[in-house]
């Protein structure tokens, strides 16, 4: 899989075809047994897990794992525990004031503890906890899922923005195949762990077999339904 | 003298397995046993045995019944408890006060004790019992303690305080009576023949299974029909009474018990034992009873650091061999060591047998019920539905994970129920098996409501499950994982157990028919005595599938099961679903591989956020607007 | 009146004990969910080094330092010590076996627990020791009324509370401290947040024991005797705050121990002091049975 400086790629496939393990991966949460994942040619294997947030790569997770018993305040912060170092903390101001205009709602909630938040302002926070540090790479997990339409149309407009506005590079695991076509460059689509299909967005949302990959995998894909 | 014992090693071996010429690992095992027992009976003559080293001898069966006692606890159900020298010592004080306050001839006070440390430990270990295991062992060294200190405080003048009760008579049989360090000696190692007999025989039955089972995995037992809490407590109950009984020779032998006998030192001397043994190993018991108790007098210089060694033993075992130094080996004991009698020679002539028969066995079992059969007010199956929830919600705080959910399964159909990440699906299945109860809405099969139930008590009606992480007991053969279907169909409990009465050998003997049935069934047969935990990824899904059957369900419920199988296996395991629906058994299952859903369904239910959206032949599902919208998303 | 008094500050003092061992506990056991066993046996090894640092240095320390001089070096050689001791524990006998599983883990810090204190035996002997009287401050202010209080007693109740109010500060207040509470909520996200765990794990297992050495110091000079086993009971006892305040929760161990200590010297003035640690058994019993999570309470955040 290759993902281009400033392009945003979408991962697509159904449940249980290994994009979230994907991710792991790539965040050296979970081993590799063989292959490597580089960055700007530098191979990441060399790195524990704790050190990405630190050369700007940012993952945020499935099902948004906000720190529930901390403030949104607090949970902010840690965004930047990454970066505390090598940024100035101007820079980390700076960010973290950002964050906020981005997700004014958060701003008002800071004191509250994350864990009371409604689904969508949990997916805020994940979201801006993740962009505080100022990552070069994003790694996005499933940003819609369990979300009202609404809210979904609104993190979808913030990628759009993050990424037009910082240049960033995201790499974006989704099931809303349309929506993250929609915003994508690539897109890879991926069953059982391998991936099928890969091309640009615009020829994968004219394509009928996503639809099979999704709802019928290979046996609808050769016409056997 | 050699015959007699060569015909009562063979009587106690046949009793173990099946009469046939034993193979060579048994051969050897009961060469070891005879050299043993040899030594046992020979030690008090041998030149250098003094007093002093038969009581060494002594205090090696002591220990060894403490530690058979701990380990029905620790062992055979993996409960951490390090205060079991509380039992040890009601059973030692009931003797000492019963005897000093009432005279109560000392081979009485020995039922007495046993039941007196049985029912204390049914008492206090009842409420905490559902306690996970860091919390429980803390809570056993308090009751540990409490003991201890009430012992020492002397209430009403009774415990003595801590110079304890002395003058402590001996058993007396009327003809004989037990006083020397060599009738001690044999009074204990002739008990305790009796004893590992006894636990031998529990080990290889349904209720030793059990144990097993809660041990590898408590969820998995409770939801394969295993009552949890009961067999918990029977263990809890047994160990103490056994530990009681320790109490009773101990203190008969010593004459003199105080507090400074029961500390919490005592009791883990007791957790070393086990785990230096072997957990469920009686052999590796007796190694460690002799390492713990021998080594020290031996090196007598090293006494009083004893427990420095053995502290640093237990974290060194921990890192290199935490299954202890005999552990027991399930792999090598194989079909033949689950100790049912009357098999044929060959596992595989076993096999055929029960392929011959499978009607037979197959015939629904009456469902064990304590009392008499109340009216049925199953009436059945209506209109050929299986099962149906009613207005199902599930709420967890805030979120409601399934809502106002009406499904409908009817006989003899492979149904599926699909949906997007995070739809609510597994919920459902747990709410209908029991895991969670409801807030509103009911859930009725065959008739039935069965809605707040326990998951055992839903085995016993008849519905089975899978679960989406395989839940297996990985240090348990595969026949013995499956064998724990037919638990819950069988009635034998401790007493029949230990006692291998014929009713209780014709029930194991079903037992393992069904389960070879089943094993067979899924292509597993011939891993049937390997580790499940050492099988590939798609075989333990598949032994999953053979253990649920083998509760003889009459709804199978399936929770992902094709997820990680490659294509090939996706293919036999849809074999394999339709084939059951030929069997008379009704699926349904939770699916994410279109492949299998629309291949062998017959009928669909999609579920999104909670709520059905859409159901409805495979077909009509794949082009159904509103299903292609909750995949892939609205159009703009 | 005088007795109530007494016996409150009394408990106070035993109360701050409870706590400071009690922290080290909750420490641990958010961070790596594993109740370890050989905690209290650090508090007590703690005790005893600064014993032999009073008994080795005692001439030369209180000549130089002066009483109070002496106690300082104390307490600051046994919290390093045993801060140390701490990092060692966690080396041998629980990073080796995280791959495991569960039980090996209880089982091997049950392993580490019995060879501790059987070690703190055969070093300094099975009977008790006594911290030296020349390195124990005497005197005693009022109070107020006729209460008086002895200075010790002051400054043990001082120092603890400061304590314990700088871990508190230090864990709810700090950055460092979120990255803390946050890995004992989800490693995983922490790690992605740029956490280090093993860093973490540095902290839990320095300043645990370090501040049980502080408690087992202070324990010494305020009562004199101590013994080999002197962990376990305390031990045990701490961990009932730590359950009483809901475990994992640091605020809460701190006033889960202050409570106990009060709730059993009350009992031990007023009922009976043979019987106090079976009560304090019992409201460990009670408290699991009934509200697992602690009087305190588990902090869970739901939305309302």
């Amino acid at each position: 899989m290759e993902i281009k400086e400033g392009n945003v790629v979408a991962v697509l496939g159904a449940n249980g075809a290994g994009k979230t393990t994907l991710l792991k991966a790539i965040s050296r949460l979970l081993p590799l047994k063989s292959g490597t994942i580089k960055l700007k040619g530098e191979n990441l294997i060399t790195f524990p897990a704790y050190k990405l947030a630190g050369i700007g790569i940012a993952h945020i997770p499935e099902g948004r794992k906000v720190f529930s018993t901390l403030t949104v305040e607090e949970n902010i912060n840690l965004g930047s525990w990454g970066v505390r170092t090598t940024l100035p903390t101007k820079e980390l101001q700076k960010a973290k004031d950002w964050v906020y205009q981005l997700f004014p709602i958060l701003k008002d909630r800071r004191k509250q503890l994350a864990g009371t938040l409604s689904g969508g302002e949990q997916q805020m926070l994940a979201f801006g906890r993740g962009l505080v540090a100022k990552p070069k790479i994003l790694l996005m997990d499933e940003p819609s899922l369990g979300l009202a339409p609404i809210l979904v149309q609104e993190i979808f407009r913030v990628i759009k923005q993050i990424h037009e506005e910082e240049k960033v590079s995201i790499l974006l695991v989704e099931q809303n195949a349309r929506k993250a076509l929609n915003i994508a460059d690539y897109g890879y689509i991926l069953e059982t762990g391998k991936i099928v299909l890969h091309d640009s967005a615009s020829q994968l949302k004219e394509n009928e077999h996503v639809r099979g990959a999704y709802l019928g995998g290979k046996m609808l894909m050769d016409q056997k339904l | 003298m050699s015959e007699i014992t060569q015909k009562i090693t063979q009587r106690i071996f046949r009793s173990q397995s099946n009469g046939e010429a034993p193979s060579k690992r048994s051969k050897l095992q009961f060469l070891l046993l005879g050299v043993l027992i040899f030594f046992l009976i020979l030690f008090p003559f041998l030149p250098f045995a003094n007093n002093y080293w038969i009581d060494v001898g002594f205090f090696v069966g002591i220990y060894f019944l403490l530690g058979l006692s701990l380990n029905i606890v620790l062992g055979e159900v993996g409960l951490f408890d390090l205060g079991h020298a509380a039992f040890y010592a009601i059973g030692a004080y009931t003797t000492g006060i019963l005897y000093s306050e009432l005279g109560i001839p000392i081979i009485i006070l020995l039922p007495i004790s046993a039941l007196l440390a049985g029912g204390f430990a049914y008492l206090v270990t009842a409420p905490i019992i559902h306690l996970r295991g860091d919390y429980l062992c803390i809570v056993t060294i308090g009751i540990g303690e409490i003991v201890r200190i009430t012992a020492l405080n002397n209430p009403f003048d009774l415990t003595k305080g801590a110079n304890g009760i002395t003058g402590i008579g001996s058993p007396d049989f009327g003809i004989f009576s037990i006083r020397t360090s060599t009738a001690f000696y044999f009074y204990i190692w002739i008990f305790l023949g009796l004893v590992v007999i006894g636990l031998i025989n529990l080990q290889k039955s349904r209720v030793g299974r059990a144990w097993n089972y809660i041990r590898e995995d408590e969820i998995a037992a409770e939801a394969n029909g295993i009552d949890v809490r009961h067999f918990k407590l029977v263990a809890f109950v047994l160990g103490a009474a056994l530990a009681g009984i320790a109490g009773n020779i101990y203190a008969s032998k010593m004459m003199i018990i105080s507090p400074q006998n029961f500390t919490f030192m005592e009791s883990c001397l007791l957790f070393v034992i086990v785990l230096l043994g072997g957990l469920g190993s009686i052999p590796g018991i007796l190694l460690g009873t002799a390492i713990v108790v021998v080594f020290p007098e031996i090196f007598r210089q090293f006494a009083s650091y004893r427990l420095l060694f053995f502290g640093a033993i237990l974290m060194v075992m921990m890192i290199f061999r935490p299954a202890g130094i005999l552990p027991r080996k399930r792999e090598a004991a194989g079909v033949r060591g689950l100790g049912i009698a009357k098999l044929p020679p060959d596992d595989d002539k076993f096999l055929d047998e029960v392929t011959k028969h499978t009607e037979e066995i197959l015939k629904p079992v009456q469902p064990a019920k304590k009392f008499p059969l109340q009216a049925e007010t199953n009436t059945g199956i209506k209109n050929g539905t299986v099962l149906e929830t009613k207005q199902v919600t599930m709420q967890f705080g805030g979120l409601t994970a399934v809502s106002k959910f009406d499904i409908s399964i009817k006989k003899g159909q492979i149904s599926s129920l699909i949906g997007p990440n995070g739809a609510g699906k597994t919920t459902l299945f747990n709410v209908i098996t029991g895991i969670y109860q409801p807030n509103l809405g009911n859930i009725i099969f065959m008739g039935k409501d069965i809605t707040g139930k326990k998951p055992h008590d839903i085995i016993s009606e008849g519905i089975a499950r899978t679960f989406q992480n395989i839940r297996l007991f990985p240090s348990l053969t595969c026949i013995e994982n499956v064998m724990s279907g037919p638990h819950c169909h069988a009635r034998s409990g401790v007493f029949t157990s230990t006692l291998r009465n014929p009713a209780q050998q014709k029930e194991e003997l079903h037992i393992l028919q069904v389960s070879s049935y089943r094993l067979n069934q899924v292509g597993l047969w011939e891993y049937r005595n390997e580790l499940a935990k050492n099988l590939a990824y798609g075989k333990q899904r598949l032994l999953e599938i053979a253990r649920a059957l083998a509760t003889s369900p009459n709804l199978l419920i399936l929770d992902e099961p094709s997820s990680g199988l490659n294509d090939k296996e996706t293919e036999e395991l849809m074999e394999l679903l339709t084939k059951l629906i030929d069997e008379g058994l009704t699926l349904l299952l939770i699916e994410h591989d279109m492949n299998v859903v629309m291949g062998i369904s017959d009928w669909v239910t999609v579920m999104d956020m909670g709520a059905k959206i859409a159901e409805g032949k495979p077909k009509d599902i794949y082009n159904n607007p509103k299903v292609i919208e909750a995949y892939l998303g609205k159009e703009d | 009146m005088q007795m109530l008094l007494e016996q409150l500050l009394n408990g106070l003092t035993i109360g701050s004990f409870y706590a400071l061992v009690a922290m080290g506990y909750t420490m641990v056991y958010g961070v790596m969910k594993l109740i370890n066993f050989a905690h209290g046996d650090l508090f007590a090894l703690g005790s005893y080094l600064g014993y032999t640092i009073l008994v080795i240095g005692a001439g030369w320390i209180t000549h130089t330092f002066g009483i109070w001089g002496g106690i300082l070096v104390a307490i600051i050689g046994s919290m390093l010590g045993i801060g140390i001791a701490g990092l060692i524990v966690e080396r041998i006998a629980y990073r080796p076996v995280y791959k495991a599983g569960r039980l090996p883990m209880v089982v091997s810090a049950l392993g580490a627990s019995i060879f501790i204190s059987n070690g703190i035996m055969a070093v300094w002997g099975p009977r008790f020791q006594a911290y030296p009287q020349t390195s124990i401050p005497t005197g005693s202010i009022v109070l107020f009324g006729d209460i008086r209080i002895t200075i010790l007693k002051l400054v043990t109740i001082l120092v603890s509370l400061g304590l314990m109010a700088a871990i508190y500060w230090i864990i709810e207040k700090t950055l460092f401290g979120a990255a803390v509470r946050a890995t004992a909520l989800d490693k995983d996200t922490a790690t992605l947040m740029g956490v280090d765990f093993n860093k973490i794990i540095l902290f839990a297992f320095f300043v645990g024991p370090a501040l049980g050495a502080l408690a087992g110091v202070f324990v010494g000079l305020n009562y004199t005797r101590i013994i080999f086993n002197l962990g376990w009971n305390y031990g045990l006892k701490a961990f009932t705050a730590s359950i009483l305040g809901g475990i994992g929760n640091i605020p809460g161990a701190m006033i889960g121990g202050l409570l106990l200590g009060l709730m059993e010297s009350l009992f031990e003035g007023y009922v009976s002091g043979a019987w106090k640690s079976v009560f304090v058994f019992l409201i460990l019993i009670i408290i699991l049975i009934v509200r697992p999570t602690g009087l305190i309470g588990e902090k869970v955040a739901e939305k309302v």
